[in-house]
This record gives C-alpha cells, sequence and structure tokens, in this order.
C-alpha cells in the first residue's frame, strides 16, 4: 500500500496535447475512478502511472519516490487490461504465478501458497489447471484480477476491466470489486467511461474532460452537486436548460426560453443568465392542467423495465425524465411537469 | 434462404474440382507406379511388380550418401532459417525498426527472385570472395531461399496475438530478456515449427541451387536424381521420389497433428 502523487501531468501525441498538467493525490488505500467520455485521456493517464507511457512534463510519485523515468518493470504496481492480456500458452495457475516468478517474490512454496490463495480470493481455485481460452470471458477477468492482486502490488491499476463483459456479470464482479477492496486495502486507479460504476466503486470520483480534471470528489458529492455542465451532464445524465433568474414576489424564478417560469430555492444567489441541470430522476409528470405544472410536449416514451424513460420537449430543449413503470402516457400530447425547487441545480454560465 | 446455384453450373464445378485433383496427384501415381515396375526403363503404365529398384536404391551408395548430405544441409537449414527468420518476424512484427515494410519486403524478396538468377549469383560472388564453394555455401544458400517461410508463418502467428500481452508482462515486472524468453517466443512456437517444416523441405527438395553449386562430395539427393535420370535413366529414380513423397506426407500428418497447418495454408 503505497500513496500516489500525480504532479502537473502533461501530455503530447505528436501534435496533440491530450493531458493539460493534471495534478492529483491518491491516499494510501483508497479506491479513485477516473471517470470520462472516450478519448478524454483518462487511460493515458493510467498508463502514464504504470509507467507505460512517458510523460511530456510533470511527475509521478508512488510511496513518496519519485518513479517518472522508471520503466513499468521496475515499478510496484499491477494492472489490469480491458482485453484481459492473459498469457495464452500459460495454465491459469502460472498466469497467476507470473508476477511472483518475474519479481522473484518469494520461495517455490511461497509462491504456490499465493497462487492459491489468489485463486480462492476469485472462487477459481477449481480451474488453475486450465488454459485461458478453456475459460468464459468472465473467468478470464477474475484470473486477470488474481493475476492482478497476487503480488500485493503498492498500486492497482484497473483499465476498463469491466466493460467486456455482460450486464448481470459485471453486476456481480462490481460487488466482488468492492470485497476485495475491502479486504486487502490496496491503493487502486481504476478507468472506466461508465459513471454507475465510478460511482458504486470509488472512494473518490476524478472526472476529465478534454485532458483536464472537470471535478472531483467522494460519490455522493458530485452526484449532489455537480460544479459544471459537463459534469451534471456525464454523472446522472441530468437535462440540460438555459434559463434566466430573476427575482420574483416569492423568491428567485428562473425564466424558460418560451417565457414559463419555475420557482427556485429561495437560498439561490445566482442571477441573470443561467443553465438549470435538471436530474431525469428528479422529473414528474403530472397533469397538464395541474396548478404550476410546467407545460411541455411528449414526444416519445421508452419502456425500460423497471422504469419509463418520457423524451420531452420543454421550452425548445429535448429533456428525459425517469418515472415509475405504471406511469403511460401517449406521445404527442401536452403534459405537466413537477420538479421540486431544492432539486433543481443551477450552474452559472 | 440458399440461392441455388443452376445445375450446369454445379456440372462444370465438379468437372473443375476432379480435374484439379487429377492434375495435382496424376504425376505422383505415375511415379509410384513407376517405383514398382520390373521393367528396365522409366515407362507407364508399369509391367509387372517388383520392389527390386527399392531394393537399389537402399544398396546404392551414390544415393545413400546423397541423401545423407541432404539431410544434413537440411537440418542445418531448419535451424539456421528458423532462428534468423523468427528473429527477423519479430523484429519486424514490432515495427520499431525504420523502414520496417522495406524490410519485410525484402525478407520475402527470395520468394520472387527466380532461383535460378540467385543461384549464379551465389555462384559468382563466392568463388570470387571465398574460392571453391563448400558445404557451407548451401547451407547459407538454402537458408537465404527458406527464410521467407519462416518470416511469413511466424509474422501470421503474431499478427493473431494479443497486442498487449507485453506491456501487461511489463506491468508484472518482466524485463526486455524475460519478455522474449517468457512472451514473446511461446507466442511464436506454432508459427516458428510451420516454418521449420517448410524450411526442412524446401531444402531437402531444392534443386537449382544445389546444382550449381554440386561438387564431388557435395552431391544432393534432388541433384543426384537428376545425374541419374540425365545419364543412366531406371526407376530407381521413381522409387527413390516415392520414399521422399512418403516421408514428405508422414511429416505433414505430424506437424497437422501437432499444430494444425491448414491455418497457415492461406496466409
Amino acid at each position: 500500500m503505497a500513496n500516489v502523487r500525480l504532479l502537473d501531468i502533461k501530455k503530447s501525441f505528436a501534435f496533440v496535447q491530450v493531458l493539460h498538467g493534471i495534478s492529483l493525490e491518491i491516499a494510501s488505500g483508497e479506491f479513485v475512478s477516473l471517470l470520462g467520455a472516450s478519448g478524454c485521456g483518462k487511460t493515458t493517464l493510467l498508463r502514464i502511472v504504470a509507467g507505460l507511457e512517458s510523460v511530456t512534463s510533470g511527475g509521478v510519485e508512488i510511496d513518496g519516490r519519485s518513479v517518472t523515468t522508471e520503466p513499468p518493470e521496475k515499478r510496484d504496481i499491477a494492472m489490469m487490461f480491458q482485453s484481459y492480456a492473459l498469457l495464452p500458452h500459460l495454465s491459469v495457475y502460472e498466469n497467476v504465478r507470473f508476477p511472483l516468478r518475474m519479481r522473484r517474490i518469494g520461495s517455490r512454496e511461497e509462491q504456490d501458497a499465493k497462487v492459491k490463495a489468489a485463486l480462492e480470493t476469485v472462487q477459481l481455485g477449481h480451474l488453475a489447471d486450465r488454459r485461458p481460452r478453456q475459460l468464459s470471458g468472465g473467468q478470464q477477468q477474475r484470473v486477470a484480477l488474481a493475476r492482478a492482486i497476487v503480488s500485493r502490488p503498492k498500486v492497482l491499476l484497473l483499465d476498463e476491466p469491466l466493460s467486456n463483459l455482460d450486464a448481470r456479470l459485471r453486476e456481480d464482479m462490481q460487488v466482488e470489486l468492492i470485497e476485495i477492496h475491502k479486504r486487502l486495502g490496496l491503493t487502486t486507479l481504476f478507468v472506466t467511461h461508465d459513471q454507475e460504476e465510478a460511482l458504486s466503486l470509488s472512494d473518490r470520483i476524478v472526472l476529465l474532460n478534454g485532458g483536464r480534471v472537470e471535478q472531483e470528489g467522494a460519490p455522493a458529492d458530485i452526484y449532489a452537486r455537480p460544479e459544471t455542465g459537463f459534469a451534471s451532464n456525464f454523472i446522472g445524465s441530468a437535462n440540460l436548460v438555459p434559463a434566466e433568474i430573476s427575482d420574483g414576489p416569492g423568491g428567485p424564478l428562473a425564466r424558460l426560453a418560451d417565457g414559463q417560469e419555475i420557482p427556485l430555492a429561495a437560498e439561490e444567489k445566482a442571477r441573470g443568465k443561467v443553465t438549470l441541470a435538471l436530474r431525469q430522476e428528479d422529473i414528474s409528470l403530472v397533469d397538464a392542467s395541474e396548478a404550476g405544472a410546467l407545460k411541455a410536449g411528449l414526444r416519445t416514451r421508452v419502456f425500460l423495465g423497471a422504469r419509463n424513460r418520457y423524451v420531452l420537449s420543454l421550452a425548445g430543449t429535448t429533456i428525459r425524465a425517469l418515472t415509475a413503470n405504471d406511469v403511460m402516457l401517449d406521445d404527442g400530447g401536452a403534459v405537466g411537469l413537477a420538479i421540486p425547487a431544492d432539486r433543481i441545480r443551477v450552474l452559472q454560465d | 434462404m440458399v440461392r441455388a446455384v443452376p445445375t450446369p453450373l454445379r456440372i462444370l464445378a465438379v468437372v473443375f474440382v476432379i480435374l484439379t485433383g487429377l492434375i495435382l496427384l496424376a504425376p505422383l501415381v505415375v511415379v509410384v507406379g513407376v517405383s514398382v515396375s520390373e521393367n528396365q526403363f522409366i515407362a507407364f503404365p508399369p509391367q509387372g511388380f517388383s520392389f527390386k529398384w527399392y531394393e537399389k536404391v537402399l544398396a546404392s551408395p551414390e544415393y545413400l550418401s546423397a541423401a545423407a548430405t541432404s539431410l544434413q544441409i537440411a537440418l542445418l537449414v531448419t535451424l539456421s532459417a528458423t532462428v534468423i527468420g523468427g528473429a527477423a518476424a519479430i523484429a519486424l512484427h514490432r515495427r520499431q525498426l525504420p523502414f520496417s515494410d522495406v524490410l519485410a519486403t525484402f525478407f520475402l524478396s527470395p520468394l520472387v527472385l527466380p532461383t535460378i538468377i540467385y543461384a549464379i549469383g551465389m555462384l559468382m560472388f563466392w568463388s570470387a570472395a571465398f574460392g571453391p564453394v563448400s558445404p557451407i555455401t548451401l547451407w547459407i544458400g538454402h537458408t537465404v531461399i527458406a527464410l521467407p517461410y519462416v518470416v511469413r508463418t511466424t509474422l501470421a502467428v503474431l499478427a493473431e496475438s494479443d497486442p498487449f500481452l507485453e506491456e501487461a508482462a511489463r506491468t508484472m515486472g518482466a524485463g526486455r530478456l524475460q519478455r522474449l524468453l517468457f512472451v514473446v517466443v511461446p507466442q511464436c512456437v506454432p508459427g516458428l515449427a510451420a516454418g521449420a517444416f517448410f524450411a526442412f523441405n524446401i531444402s531437402f527438395d531444392e534443386a537449382v541451387l544445389s546444382l550449381f553449386l554440386r561438387k564431388p562430395g557435395l552431391t544432393t539427393l534432388p541433384v543426384q536424381i537428376y545425374g541419374q535420370l540425365e545419364f543412366s535413366p531406371d526407376p530407381s529414380v521413381a522409387a527413390v521420389s516415392s520414399i521422399m513423397i512418403a516421408l514428405t506426407i508422414v511429416l505433414i500428418v505430424i506437424i497437422d497433428r501437432m499444430l494444425g497447418l491448414s491455418r497457415f495454408a492461406s496466409t
């Protein structure tokens, strides 16, 4: 276990700068997610921590020691690849033993005990003699995880490890990752584009956008208080609606493009042109004639099983709302929206 | 829904397949047929049946010493072509060398260069630089001709491999030499084995270069067969050829059982 410090890291490939000065501290034993869309630089950042990519400027410290110029094989890390990267010519057992063998950790007997323990951790002890190609995708993924934790690295790096699994298996693996992290307490850096994954696994989320840190914080904080339009849209898929805030008789009022007004929480300070971030699950559909309801046009309903998603048109902006699955309205009509004032997040432009 | 192929076209296809098979197999049938003939001359269809030509071959010092020479050179060529070709393929696959594409073409060039031109060049070059030809000349010459096959089979295997394996090995603490020994070479094994098989066969089979470089004591089996055919043709030539065919078939079956040769047929 060790802490990791990234000091103003910049990275350019040829003429394209992909990281614009990223500084980050990861405490010992912390589980940090790098979250962002593809091309935001999250994988490049992870590869820089691994040593697979050099920095253009800046530094990497592991356990208080600069490793910026050290090759990956000299860093005490383990990385799990999106493709799992299991060695096809070796058995599951030998794959898991590989890092111990390469790093000359322990005697043959100690290695054997460690490999068996790691395989037990991922519940694959019975498949030790198989070859990787004889395993299912989920099993291969567990082998890769066992191989990553077997040497108890100072830093565990995970590059979208769950993205190749089907939905059900992904949920199981999330639980397993949380439990393994609790048990071993490895300092972990996890790359994902999936906001739910980041929210459910991390101690802290670092949201990247265009090679810069957009926002960072604990999952509950970042979910409840996104600071930018990008953050609120990426985490929680909030609807972004332009508005202008003025003082009304009963407190601040947000006026939409079509003149409709939404009352805001009394303590809201922002005035002038703003963007309103409205979460899908905070919008409820009511009768259009109800007092105080916002008028919106109903475009499409998408049945999701447990829920319904409605695609609506509000003041010229397309927005989405999630409702219970028993709310069934027909397409093409007018509908009323109710949004609790304290659920509306105001982003100053 | 399978679209029906018109009947005339089907018949044409069947005829085509049968003809292809016949053209490929007929010469072999003739050779094997002639080899068991009682006749003194090479004639088909064979007359009578006997193994006397096989007995003659196995008792002939010329054939046996030529076979020994061929076998020794083929084994040396297998070793050198596999090591050099494998190393070249690994280097080319990584694309870290300048002009990788040009180099790849260069390594495959013996495939398209007429062997006779290469043989003349080799003979002249060797005589000028080192004097009389020796088994080493033949070894080097055959290695050059066999190299492209090893390069191709190994590149084919590497192209299918997971590009992240080496990086993964680095994150597991494997240094340059360890990655080569424990990650890269093991992946290449099927390609190297197939390439080695081709290299052995090409060297054992090769006539043009061997003919140019022949001298007393340096006569390979194909050259011996050719000489026999030229000066005293009899069915012993067919008997040797039949033995070579049988050995090749055995070798193909073994390699195919071990590695599945068919996957290199298309590359």
